[in-house]
C-alpha cells in the first residue's frame, strides 16, 4: 500500500485536534503514516506528531509561519510529486477546505470532503460523509485515480496515545518564489464586549424561569465557565434583564451555535424557531411538559437553581483538568 | 399592479382629511410609539416627501386595528396610507429581516413560521377530522380554514384541537383541507407586500372555490376578515367560529355540562370586534359555560385595547422600549379580578399570555382561547 | 466592476423529514419545498451591494432544470444584470468537481472581476465548488469569506475569511477571482413577488453541455471525483435524552457528554 499523508493543522501555537486524530485514525487504515508539517518554527509540533506516524516531512520556513492556502498548494504540490503518497488526509476545516478541491483539480486526485467514516478497500478509501444537514449517511466510492484526497471532520477518528517514534525528516522548501496574488495579512479576534450571538459558538439562553433578574448571576456564572455567551427569551428581554440584541426568536435573533444550553425555558415556537438550528440543544426545565424537551437532544427536568450551579462545579473541574 | 398607478393623494383620498385628530386620539399605539397617524395623513399630501415617509420606523408600529378608520368623521382610513408606505419599502426591498423571513417563508411554505408545509396538518394527528377532497359529489356542511399560527405553534395549536372536540361533540358535520392550506394573507397585505397578497387572494379563491362546502368557518379573526372582506370571488359564505358555536348553542346542539367556577373577563379582538361588529356570540358562549363569573373590562367592545399582535407585529420589534400594550391589558385584567382571559385570536392569546409572564401574574391569572373553555366544559 | 454569482436551487430540509427513495440514492422530494441555497443568497447580497457602492454588472449562473428559474429570477430581482442557466441531461450525477467544470466553462469566456459563489450548499455540503472553481479557471480563490473590501477594484480585494471560533484570517487578493461566500456576510434583502414578476421578462440564456464545449468524461458520473452510492439513515436518537438523578448526578452527566462532544 502507498503511504498515507496527512497534514498537520496548526494555528498562532497550537497544533488543532484534528491532526492527532486524523494520525491515529490512519494508523489503523495500513500502510505507512507520514506526517506532513509546514510551518516556522514548529519543532515542537514535529516531535509531537513523531509519537504518532511513521515519519515526519518536516519544512521549516517563514514563508509557512501564517496559514495561506496558496503557498501550502504549492509546497504540498510539490511533496505529493516527490514521495508519492496514494492518500492524503487534512482536517474538514476552514483550512482544509480552502486548499483541498484546489489540489486535487491540480493533481487529477480524486476528492471526498467531509468525511465521517471510512475504510480501506486495498488501496482505496471507502468514505462515508453527511447530506442534508446530517440527516443522512452517504456512501461514496472514489473514482479511480493516482492519489485520494479526504478532508477529515473534527472528532471523526479519535486521538490516542503516541505509539510510535516516527523519524522527523527536515525537507528544504520545494517553494521557490513568494506567491503574489494572495497574501495574509492578520489574524482578528472576534470583538470582546460587542457580543453578536449569531456568531457565538456556544450559548446558554436564560428564560423566564429564573423569576427575577437577581438570579441572572447563576446563570451568567455558568456561562462564563463554559465560555459561552447568553442568549434570552423575549420574555427576559421584555423585562429588562437583558438587553434586546441577546433575544432568539421570531422577532429576535436566529442563531446556530454549536451548544445552546436552554435554562428555564419553556420552548414557546416563538424562541424555539431562532434557535432549533444549534447543533445540540440541552434544556433544563422543571416542567416535564415544557416543549423544549420536544427539541432538545438532551434534557435535565429538575430546578435550574438546583442544577446550575452543580452544573458550574463539574465543568469548572473538566476544564481545571 | 395595472400602468396607471393611483398616487397617494387620490388612492387614500388625502385631502377628505380636515386634521381633527380624531385617528390619533384613538390610536392605541399613539400612547407608548411616535406614531402619529394624523401627520401622516399631511405629510403624504407631498409626492416629493413619500420616501422620506416610508422610511420612518414607526410606520411599522402600526397594528392596522383599525380604530382610526372607524373614527374618522370623513370615512377615511388612515391606517392604509402607513400599509401604503409599507409597500414602498417592501419594493425596495428594505424590511426588517424578521418581515423578509416571514414573507419568503409564505411565498415558500404556505405559512410565516419557516415551517415545512409537510407538517401543517400534523396538530391533528391524534384527532378524528375528516379530510376534504377538491370537487367532491357530496357535501360537507363546513370547511374549517385553520390559521397558520394554530396549525404550527404548539401553544395555539390546543384551541384548534379543543375546536375540533367542540365540534365532533356538537355533530357539526366538518373537514380540513390539510397541507394544501395556504395562508390567507392578512398580514401580508397589511405589511405591504401587494404582489404577495394577490397571489395569496388568487390562489386560495381558487382553491377554497373548489370544495363542496356550504360554507367556511375561520378559526382566526384575521382568516376571518380577509376571507369574507378581502377576497375576490369567494363564492363560500365565511363565519368566524363563534359565530357558528353560538348557534350551535342556541340551537341546543352542544352540551355543556362541567362547571368552570372561575372569574372570567373577556378581551374584543380587533379583527373580530371594531372591524366586524362580532361582540355578542363571544359572551354569550361564554355566559353559557356554567360556574362561569363574567366580567367586562372598561375597554370593552369597541374600546377594546388592541394586543398589537395585528398589522404583521408578530414579525416586527418596535423601537419604542414604553410598556407594551398587551400588559397594560394585562394590568386592567388584575384590577378587575379576573382569573382567566378569554380570548378568541391567535395572536390575542399569545401577546396576552407573553405578557402575563413579564407580569409575574402567569400562576394566577391564564389566558385561554375560548375554545379552551367549552372543551373543559364538555 | 463585472461579477458573476452561482446560484442552486436545493430543496428545504432544514425543518423537514428526509426520506430516502427506493433507489436508495437520493431523497423523495415531493413533500420538500425548495429555495436558494443558503449561502448563495448571501453571496447574490454581496455582489449587489458592491455594484450599487462602485457600480458595475452582475451575472447570474445556476446549473439546473427549468424550475432553477425561479431561483435565477429572485437574484435579478434584487439587481442582478443578466442571467445563465446550464440544463443538460447529461448534469445529472454529477459532484462538485463536474458542477465545476460546467461553470468554469460557462464562466471563462466572460469578463469578470470576481465570481462569488455560496461557500457550501445545504444539500450536499461539499463545499468544494469554489476552490475547484478557481482552479479550473486559473485565478485565485478564499472560502468561507465573511467580509469583502474592494480595495482597488478589479485588481486587488481584502478578504476575511472565517475561522473556527469566530476568529478572522485576513488576507490580500489578487482580481481576477473566486470567493466562497459564508452565511452572516451581510443582510439579504428582500425581493418583492412583484419585483419578481418583472425580472421575469428579462431573458435566461439557456446552454447545453454542447454549448459549453464539455466532453462527456466531464458530465456527470464520469466527470466526478466519486460517484454515489448510497444513503443511509444516521443511527441517533429521535427524542430528547433525560437525564435522571439527582442534581449532582446529572450536572455530572451533562457535563461529561458536553465535554464527550467537544463543547467543553
Amino acid at each position: 500500500m502507498k503511504d498515507i499523508f496527512v497534514l498537520i493543522e496548526h494555528r498562532r501555537g497550537e497544533m488543532r485536534d484534528v491532526s492527532l486524530e486524523m494520525l491515529s485514525g490512519a494508523a489503523k487504515l495500513g500502510g505507512t503514516v507520514v506526517a506532513v508539517l509546514l510551518g516556522k518554527d514548529v519543532d515542537a509540533f514535529a516531535d509531537k506528531a513523531a509519537g504518532f506516524a511513521d515519519k515526519v516531512l518536516y519544512v521549516n520556513d517563514a514563508m509557512f509561519d501564517n496559514y495561506n492556502s496558496a503557498v501550502y498548494q504549492k509546497a504540498l504540490s510539490a511533496l505529493i510529486k516527490e514521495h508519492g503518497p496514494g492518500v492524503v488526509l487534512m482536517g474538514n476545516t476552514a483550512q482544509g477546505v480552502d486548499l483541498a478541491p484546489a489540489l486535487a483539480v491540480e493533481l487529477g486526485a480524486s476528492l471526498v470532503t467531509d468525511v465521517t467514516a471510512m475504510e480501506m478497500e486495498g488501496d482505496k478509501p471507502k468514505p462515508t460523509r453527511t447530506f442534508y444537514g446530517g440527516k443522512l449517511d452517504a456512501h461514496f466510492t472514489l473514482k479511480d485515480a493516482d492519489l485520494y484526497i479526504l478532508t477529515i471532520r473534527e472528532a471523526t477518528f479519535v486521538a490516542e496515545e503516541p505509539s510510535k517514534s516516527g523519524e522527523i525528516v527536515k525537507v528544504d522548501n520545494p517553494v521557490t518564489e513568494d506567491v503574489p496574488y494572495r497574501k495574509f495579512l492578520e489574524y482578528v479576534e472576534p470583538e470582546v464586549g460587542e457580543v453578536d450571538i449569531t456568531q457565538s459558538t456556544l450559548l446558554v439562553g436564560v428564560g423566564r424561569g429564573i423569576r427575577e433578574d437577581k438570579n441572572l448571576p447563576v446563570v451568567e456564572e455558568l456561562a462564563q465557565a463554559m465560555g459561552a455567551d447568553l442568549a434570552a427569551s423575549r420574555a427576559v428581554v421584555d423585562a429588562g434583564w437583558l438587553p434586546s440584541d441577546r433575544q432568539v426568536g421570531i422577532s429576535g435573533k436566529t442563531v446556530k451555535p454549536k451548544l445552546y444550553l436552554a435554562v428555564g425555558i419553556s420552548g414557546a415556537f416563538q424562541h424555539v424557531t431562532g434557535m432549533k438550528g444549534s447543533e445540540v440543544i440541552v434544556a433544563i426545565n422543571k416542567d416535564p411538559d415544557a416543549p423544549i424537551f420536544g427539541i432538545a437532544d438532551y434534557g435535565i427536568v429538575d430546578d435550574l437553581f438546583k442544577v446550575v450551579p452543580k452544573l458550574v462545579e463539574k465543568v469548572k473541574e473538566l476544564k481545571g483538568a | 399592479m395595472c400602468a396607471e398607478e393611483l398616487d397617494f393623494v387620490e388612492k387614500y383620498d388625502l385631502l377628505g382629511c380636515i386634521q381633527c385628530g380624531r385617528c390619533t386620539g384613538g390610536c392605541p399605539v399613539a400612547l407608548r410609539t411616535d406614531l402619529r397617524v394624523r401627520c401622516f395623513m399631511y405629510d403624504t399630501l407631498n409626492e416629493e416627501r413619500l420616501e422620506e415617509m416610508s422610511e420612518k420606523p414607526e410606520i411599522w408600529d402600526c397594528t392596522t386595528c383599525y380604530t382610526c378608520a372607524a373614527r374618522c368623521p370623513k370615512g377615511l382610513e388612515p391606517l392604509e396610507v402607513l400599509i401604503g408606505l409599507r409597500s414602498l419599502q417592501i419594493e425596495e426591498g428594505k424590511v426588517q429581516p424578521t418581515v423578509r423571513d416571514a414573507l419568503e417563508s409564505i411565498f415558500k411554505d404556505g405559512n410565516p413560521w419557516g415551517s415545512p408545509r409537510a407538517k401543517r396538518l400534523d396538530w391533528a394527528a391524534d384527532l378524528e377530522v375528516k379530510s376534504l377532497e377538491p370537487e367532491a359529489e357530496e357535501t360537507t356542511d363546513v370547511l374549517l380554514f385553520i390559521c397558520c399560527t394554530d396549525a404550527y405553534d404548539p401553544r395555539v395549536m390546543k384551541a384548534a384541537q379543543a375546536l375540533v372536540k367542540v365540534l365532533n361533540a356538537a355533530g357539526v358535520d366538518f373537514g380540513l383541507i390539510g397541507e394544501d392550506e395556504s395562508c390567507c394573507g392578512s398580514e401580508v397585505r397589511r405589511l405591504g407586500e401587494e404582489g404577495l397578497f394577490e397571489m395569496c387572494d388568487e390562489e386560495n379563491v381558487e382553491l377554497l372555490n373548489s370544495y363542496n362546502v356550504n360554507r367556511i368557518v375561520a378559526i382566526s379573526p384575521h382568516c376571518y376578515n380577509t376571507l369574507k372582506k378581502e377576497y375576490h370571488g369567494l363564492k363560500h359564505q365565511v363565519l368566524h367560529y363563534t359565530e357558528l358555536i353560538a348557534e350551535l348553542l342556541e340551537d341546543g346542539k352542544l352540551e355543556l355540562p362541567n362547571e368552570i367556577a372561575k372569574v372570567v373577563t373577556y378581551h374584543d379582538p380587533c379583527f373580530l370586534g371594531k372591524q366586524n361588529d362580532i361582540y355578542d356570540e363571544p359572551r354569550y358562549i361564554i355566559t353559557r359555560i356554567p360556574g362561569v363569573e363574567f366580567r367586562e373590562f372598561d375597554r370593552c367592545r369597541e374600546r377594546s385595547l388592541c394586543c398589537e399582535g395585528g398589522g404583521g407585529k408578530m414579525w416586527v420589534e418596535s423601537e419604542s422600549k414604553e410598556e407594551r400594550l398587551a400588559e397594560v391589558r394585562v394590568e386592567d385584567a388584575k384590577e378587575i379580578g379576573a382569573e382567566i382571559i378569554a380570548v378568541a385570536c391567535p395572536f390575542c392569546l399569545l401577546t396576552l399570555e407573553d405578557a402575563t409572564k413579564v407580569k409575574g401574574v402567569d400562576e394566577e391569572m391564564r389566558v385561554m382561547d375560548i375554545l379552551e373553555l367549552l372543551a373543559e366544559a364538555l | 466592476m463585472n461579477m458573476v454569482v452561482c446560484v442552486k436551487r436545493v430543496p428545504d430540509t432544514a425543518d423537514s423529514e428526509v426520506h430516502i427513495d427506493a433507489s436508495g440514492k437520493d431523497i423523495d422530494k415531493s413533500r420538500l419545498s425548495f429555495g436558494i441555497n443558503e449561502c448563495d443568497n448571501y453571496a447574490v447580497e454581496e455582489a449587489i451591494q458592491i455594484k450599487e457602492r462602485l457600480e458595475g454588472t452582475v451575472t447570474v449562473i445556476s446549473l439546473g432544470n427549468k424550475e432553477s428559474d425561479e431561483v435565477i429570477r429572485m437574484a435579478l430581482a434584487k439587481g442582478g444584470d443578466e442571467a445563465i442557466r446550464l440544463e443538460d441531461d447529461a448534469f445529472a450525477g454529477g459532484d462538485a468537481l463536474a458542477i465545476a467544470k460546467a461553470l468554469a466553462a460557462a464562466i471563462k469566456g466572460l469578463e469578470y472581476d470576481v465570481v462569488f459563489t455560496g461557500a457550501l450548499t445545504d444539500d450536499d455540503g461539499f463545499a468544494a465548488v469554489p476552490v475547484a472553481l478557481a482552479e479550473l479557471l486559473g485565478v485565485p480563490h478564499a472560502t468561507y469569506v465573511k467580509k469583502v473590501e474592494i480595495l482597488e477594484p478589479g485588481k486587488k480585494a481584502k478578504v476575511g475569511r472565517e475561522l473556527e471560533g469566530g476568529l478572522m484570517e485576513f488576507l490580500e487578493i489578487d482580481m481576477p477571482c473566486v470567493l466562497g461566500i459564508q452565511t452572516g456576510i451581510n443582510e439579504p434583502r428582500y425581493a418583492s413577488f412583484k419585483g419578481i414578476k418583472q425580472a421575469a421578462k428579462k431573458e435566461i440564456a439557456l446552454k447545453s453541455a454542447a454549448d459549453l464545449g464539455l466532453e462527456a468524461s466531464d458530465l456527470g458520473e464520469a466527470g466526478s471525483w466519486a460517484v454515489l452510492d448510497s444513503f443511509t439513515p444516521p443511527v441517533v436518537g429521535e427524542m430528547a435524552e433525560i437525564l435522571e438523578g439527582e442534581p449532582e448526578e446529572t450536572a455530572a452527566k451533562l457535563a461529561a457528554i458536553l465535554k464527550e462532544k467537544g463543547l467543553v
